[in-house]
């Protein structure tokens, strides 16, 4: 019991994605922080104002941790599926008869 | 990118190279901005007084009470990315000892004048009272840059600073001018202070000396002699 939560909370605070998800993490957070860093230089340079640059840069970070940083359900939609082990499905014990597994 | 850790460490690491990129960009955007000041300094008032460096000196040094009109527009120095600008004005004279050596005049140069100018982004920064903040705050009220600031109107100004030379004597120099100077200073890059050479749209200041001019000799005592007891 206190196992089980235990792993729970490790889980949650590792915060593992699959192979897909990481690959999606790692191009939006590129993506997204150099969008802010531009976003930023030319809304300061237009408005002439550099603590708008300044609040902008910061914000849009701020808002890609938040995106990035947890494990969000869209980072996992494809779980790798292990092949059971040995070649069998778990429940089975392996007894065969003619040729097909029966229990 | 597999655990939240490795994550926040690969977003925030990332962020600190965007951040010093802009940085950069936001630094090398001054070089777009043009700067073309101007100014006209002019003595108005000269005075050579003999006085004590500090209370307890037993030496006794000449000293050059200056006053003069500066009129300057420094508007062009106020983008974005100033910070503030710290104009002084400078009173300069020919060194008679050191001129030797067939290499040319060396030059005494003392600062009689300055001030802070701050843009409206760093008014916070003065260092002034209340009520004066909330004053220079509200003269600029939503507005990101002030170029007005940079105009100057000195009008028969008494100088902040008294100034002697290092041998403490000074009455009846001559060829004396007074001028004035910049310098800026950025919220993101390097300080830039009067130009010596025309670099890019930056211009050289224009005028911003005065015509030389000499000092007079020691003011005599006033023979008012108090009767005391």
């Amino acid at each position: 019991m206190a196992d089980q939560l235990l792993d729970q909370v490790r889980e949650a605070a590792e915060g593992q994605i699959d192979f897909k998800g990481q690959e999606l993490a790692e191009l939006l957070a590129t993506i997204l922080l150099a969008a802010v860093g531009v976003i930023s230089f030319v809304v300061g340079f237009i408005n002439q104002d550099i603590k708008l640059a300044l609040y902008l840069g910061l914000g849009g970070t701020a808002l890609t941790l938040a995106l990035i940083v947890p494990p969000w359900p869209f980072l996992n939609r494809h779980p790798v599926r292990w092949l059971p082990v040995g070649g069998v499905e778990k429940k089975s014990q392996g007894i065969m008869m003619d040729g097909q597994v029966i229990a | 990118m597999h655990s939240t850790i490795v994550r926040g460490q690969n977003v925030f690491g990332f962020f600190t190279t965007v951040c010093f990129v802009v940085a950069a960009l936001i630094a090398a955007s001054d070089l777009l901005a043009p700067r073309t000041p101007k100014a006209t300094v002019a003595v108005k008032d000269l005075q050579v007084v003999r006085g004590r460096p500090h209370y307890y000196s037993t030496k006794k040094e000449e000293y050059a009470i200056i006053r003069f009109s500066l009129s300057a527009d420094l508007s062009s120095l106020f983008s974005w990315n100033t910070k503030q600008v710290f104009v002084y004005v400078s009173a300069s004279w020919p060194n008679s000892t050191l001129g030797d050596a067939g290499k040319g005049e060396m030059v005494n140069e003392a600062v009689i004048w300055d001030t802070i100018i701050t843009n409206p982004s760093a008014d916070h920064l003065q260092n002034i009272g209340p009520a004066a903040m909330k004053k220079l705050v509200r003269s600029t009220k939503g507005k990101t840059i002030d170029p007005s600031r940079g105009k100057l109107e000195l009008k028969n100004q008494k100088a902040k600073y008294q100034i002697t030379s290092p041998d403490g004597k000074l009455a009846e120099t001559d060829n004396m001018v007074l001028k004035l100077h910049y310098n800026v200073q950025p919220w993101v890059g390097v300080l830039t202070w009067t130009p010596q050479i025309e670099f890019g749209s930056w211009k050289k200041v224009k005028g911003g000396i005065s015509k030389a001019f000499k000092l007079p000799a020691i003011k005599a005592k006033k023979v008012v002699e108090k009767k005391s007891a």
